[in-house]
């Protein structure tokens, strides 16, 4: 299994949701964060913001699913502007569901 | 060492928290996040009791997400067990919305205070 860490422009984030809904992907985790980039910020005019707010949504998805969900994440998120986001994906060794106490895979 | 994310109901982190601190284990950060299951979020969470028909009124008066709190605990590999187990037995309910925990590996860690690297810095 695969832990995907995408940090996105907030007002894609609800397109994205509705996408991966769509496509089967319903369980996932969302957050409000701040982060910058290589661009170190955001100048407008004479005021420079350090950081800039971003939504991070965590999903852990099977290995096979990971490319579809990437797929979805940009073709929703893409502007082709500085700002759209990185995703972070990493392994997870094993997942447990709190209710049932079982160890999923 | 292992990264443990459980993704729990908000009023559990208190409990769990005395729990975790019995075992030896107290520390952890706590992030407010929004999430949802396989069941598209549920009506009634924010009370901490679940209405039996929640899940099926989905469309009704339901909510897209639902307010968690998302807890990132590091401990060595041998513990890794028992803060599951521990997590587990606090946050069981039986109803839908108890959450999820995540374990993966952590390479390596380090502590600001002291430079300290790796295992030395979590004891």
């Amino acid at each position: 299994m695969k832990m995907i860490r995408a940090i996105l422009r907030p007002e894609t984030t609800d397109d994205v949701a509705d996408a991966l809904t769509n496509a089967g992907f319903i369980s996932m985790t969302k957050m409000s964060v701040f982060g910058r980039g290589r661009q170190q910020g955001i100048s407008f005019g004479e005021v420079h913001y350090d950081e800039i707010p971003k939504t991070m949504i965590l999903m852990v998805l099977p290995e096979e699913s990971v490319d579809q969900v990437l797929g979805i994440i940009r073709a929703k998120s893409y502007t082709g502007n500085f700002g759209d986001g990185k995703v972070f994906i990493s392994d997870v060794e094993s997942m447990y569901t709190v209710r049932t106490g079982v160890k999923e895979s | 060492m292992k990264e443990i994310i459980a993704i729990i109901r908000p009023r559990k982190v208190g409990p769990t928290r005395d729990r975790l601190a019995e075992i030896g284990l107290p520390c952890m950060t706590a992030v407010a996040v929004l999430g949802r299951g396989k069941q598209h979020g549920i009506a009634g969470e924010v009370n901490g009791e679940l209405k039996d028909d929640a899940v099926t009124s989905i469309g009704q008066a339901s909510m897209r997400y639902v307010p968690k709190r998302l807890l990132t605990i590091v401990v060595s590999d041998e513990q890794a067990d028992a803060v599951v187990r521990a997590i587990i037995e606090i946050n069981q309910t039986g109803k839908i919305g108890d959450g999820k925990i995540v374990v993966s590996d952590v390479r390596d860690m380090l502590r600001v205070r002291t430079g300290e690297r790796g295992e030395a810095a979590i004891a």
